[in-house]
């Protein structure tokens, strides 16, 4: 088995004058779950359209398990989750189920068993009602979903690309789909999705790579990550009332690089040379009243904030997908 | 291949299942069995009537020229029915049997009447009256019942037998047209013609319905992503080529199915056009040899080629319904223009502007079919044609496959052309 599942090296890609994705290089190990982290419009897609062989890289290499990216026999190894979903709104369930699993080589008998494997699985096929004989407009909306995950894990493919996947989830399908992306890593695939949303990439990634104007910001196991940018992070949890002359503090940039206010808790970067001690004495002289206060690993979110910036992510919205 | 086929199978098994094919397939043959009957129908009209027989006539000869006029008018003296009411009157009388006469027709027990006398024996004048007055086909077959029936009198007078004088005078004239163009004979006019006008509805009709159905497919995949699922999985010249195979196939088929029933109904328009109650007419269908039969075919397919592909770029390139039928209007514009030369085609096959128009691929694979069911084309022209026609294919489809791979992953407003045109451009 190679070491690599996907291995980008120094790949760019442009459209006319604008660049969607400048000098990438990235590494997947095989096995591995990983995200692919950035603001809208950072070249996340573009990345991933690469991997598949949709559009082709201008300048670099593309290796998917030691294999040039555009070997036709490799894409049978690959399942894809697009990031806004769809399927053959007048076709039968079980037909368009087919016909995903015939274009990734899965022969007729083998996909027929494969699928009710599947539906039986996800609860789609009940001794009362089979919806696999449905067409997908008479779905909800929920079993439209859980029909393309069926869709793209019915030929067990050994490289998983989810693109934005918990967008538009309901929470149990959410769920549905985490426990899929833990099974899919227990049975040795790798998966690899893209995200904006940092509270599930830290919980469900092994390794990230932070992307941001088609550049990448950050890459490598999460939870170096996390120690590379060290103990530098304050956790701060208040009760009662004396917000106001906290906040105050928190504006003193001897002290405070950073801080995220979610109201009654705030993540806090200390400025550099800073004594979180000092911090301490002044919240509590202040007159607040102290819940938390916790020397932490930053989040994934901090350290996005942190290397992206405000300025990226808004710039980053208005660009191409 | 394996997956080339499987998008050609799942493009044409999703058509064919889907009822609106069963409704066209249904209503198709019935449709041009129709326009192909009724006008043939209205033809026979023009024949004379059953109303001839329901005449009186009133014979102020005094030499039994009536009744020999009533066996002439019936054409067969065994069918009582069918032989005209003959009024013996004296030539003093004529007048009040005319009013009599007159009051019959007005009471519509009688279609008409005609009076012979002296003037008619001498060959010179005989008077009708009747509601059919105007029909020009009864008109005439009373007439010249009139003159065979002067004729034999003569003919007796100079000794002629009785069985001798019907057969000089017994003319069952069947008086059949054809056309003839500068290549020779062409079968019967009006049926060529009428062929002609049906293979170039038939094919501009595919041509659009066709077209628009891949249009909105290829809309469909790009809106609910299914595209880029596919995308990873085939190439997407590939895609393309599946969607044009497999919906060409669906258009091949219904052609198939219309043309063969179609045959069917026209092979037992004999009986219909008899509970129709109008005379069989002598109506044959240009003969169409079997590789004029695979000439249209390919004509067919390689126009149904040139439009479906660039209907696929269209479709790639918007993002809504709306947008399609507004970026697709070039397209309708050819088609439509294409569609306004039939007739003036059908009128003048050989014509420059006929040989122009079937060079052209936007216009050629529905008027030179045309050309070729009204009219001889030389073999030269139609080579021309299926050359450039095939060069046109060509062109669309390398233009249709990278704006549709391009096309296919964009999204947000609609390109402008000057985009487009870079997208063309564009590696991949």
């Amino acid at each position: 088995m190679t070491e690599y599942a996907i291995d980008i090296v120094n790949v760019t890609k442009r459209f006319a004058e604008y660049t969607a994705v400048r000098d990438l290089t990235l590494r997947v190990p095989t096995g591995s779950v990983y995200g692919l982290l950035g603001p809208n419009g950072a070249g996340k897609t573009t990345t991933i359209r690469m991997i598949l062989n949709i559009i082709a890289p201008d300048t670099g290499m593309i290796h998917i398990f030691g294999r040039s990216s555009n070997d036709p026999n490799i894409t049978e190894r690959l399942g894809y989750l697009p990031e806004e979903r769809g399927l053959y709104r007048k076709m039968q369930v079980r037909r368009v189920l087919k016909f995903l699993a015939e274009l990734k080589g899965v022969k007729g008998s083998d996909a027929d068993r494969r699928i009710d494997e599947w539906l039986e699985r996800l609860s789609l096929k009940t001794p009362e009602k089979d919806w696999g004989l449905a067409k997908i407009d008479e779905l909800s909306r929920g079993m439209q979903q859980k029909v393309q995950f069926i869709g793209t894990l019915l030929h067990d493919p050994d490289l998983v690309i989810l693109d934005e996947p918990f967008s538009g989830l309901d929470p149990i399908n959410a769920q549905a789909l985490k426990d899929t992306v833990v099974e899919l890593k227990r049975r040795g695939k790798t998966v690899i999705f893209s995200t904006h949303l940092m509270d599930n990439a830290e919980r469900l990634c092994d390794s990230v790579c932070i992307i941001a104007r088609g550049e990448k910001v950050l890459d490598g196991i999460v939870t170096d990550v996390k120690e590379e940018h060290g103990h530098r992070n304050v956790a701060l949890a208040l009760e009662g009332d004396g917000m106001a002359g906290v906040a105050s503090i928190l504006r003193d940039h001897s002290l405070v690089k950073r801080a995220d206010d979610s109201n009654r808790f705030f993540e806090i970067e200390m400025a550099p040379g800073a004594d979180p001690q000092a911090l301490l004495r002044r919240i509590v002289d202040s007159g607040a009243s102290v819940q938390r206060f916790e020397m932490i690993q930053p989040s994934l979110h901090q350290i996005f904030l942190q290397k992206v910036g405000a300025a990226g992510v808004e710039e980053g919205m208005s660009g191409h997908g | 291949m394996a997956k080339l086929w499987a998008i050609i199978k799942r493009e044409y098994l999703e058509r064919v299942r889907s009822k609106w094919f069963l409704i066209a397939t249904f209503f198709g043959p019935i449709f041009f069995s129709a326009i192909i009957i009724v006008p043939a129908w209205l033809a026979s009209r023009s024949k004379a009537t059953t109303d001839v027989y329901n005449t009186t006539i009133l014979d102020a000869t005094g030499t039994g020229f009536g009744h020999r006029l009533a066996v002439n008018i019936a054409g067969d003296s065994t069918i009582p029915s069918r032989m005209p009411t003959v009024r013996v009157v004296a030539p003093n009388e004529l007048t009040p049997a005319e009013s009599v006469a007159t009051h019959e027709v007005m009471r519509k027990e009688k279609t008409g009447y005609v009076v012979v006398n002296q003037q008619t024996l001498a060959g010179e004048a005989a008077r009708y009256a009747g509601t059919n007055a105007t029909s020009i086909a009864d008109m005439a077959q009373i007439k010249n019942a009139i003159r065979e029936t002067i004729l034999a009198s003569r003919l007796e007078q100079v000794g002629l037998d009785n069985r001798k004088m019907k057969e000089i005078t017994f003319i069952p004239l069947d008086f059949s047209t054809e056309r003839i163009t500068e290549r020779g004979r062409a079968g019967s006019g009006m049926a060529s013609v009428l062929f002609g006008f049906a293979i170039g509805f038939l094919l501009y009709l595919s041509i659009v319905v066709y077209g628009q159905t891949i249009m909105s497919g290829v809309l469909e995949e790009k809106t609910t992503r299914v595209a880029e699922v596919v995308m990873s999985s085939v190439p997407t010249d590939t895609l393309l080529a599946g969607k044009v195979l497999g919906v060409g196939a669906v258009g091949l088929t219904q052609q198939i199915l219309w043309i063969g029933t179609t045959y069917v109904l026209l092979k037992l328009r004999g009986p219909i056009m008899a509970k129709l109650g109008a005379p069989v007419v002598n109506f044959s269908l240009p003969d169409i040899s079997l590789a004029a039969g695979i000439l249209f075919l390919l004509f067919f397919l390689l126009g149904f080629i040139f439009y479906s592909s660039l209907y696929a770029a269209v479709g790639s390139s918007v993002n809504s319904e709306s947008e399609a039928r507004q970026a697709a209007s070039p397209l309708m514009i050819m088609i439509v223009s294409t569609g306004v030369f039939i007739q003036p085609v059908l009128l003048n096959p050989t014509g420059t502007t006929a040989k122009v128009l079937s060079l052209i691929p936007i216009s050629s694979p529905i008027i030179m079919p045309i050309r070729m069911a009204v009219t001889g084309v030389p073999p030269l022209e139609l080579a021309a044609s299926l050359f450039f026609l095939a060069i046109g294919c060509l062109l669309a489809l390398w233009l249709a496959s990278r704006i549709y791979r391009v096309g296919l992953l964009m999204y947000g407003k609609r390109p402008t052309m000057k985009e487009m045109a870079r997208w063309v451009s564009y590696a991949r």
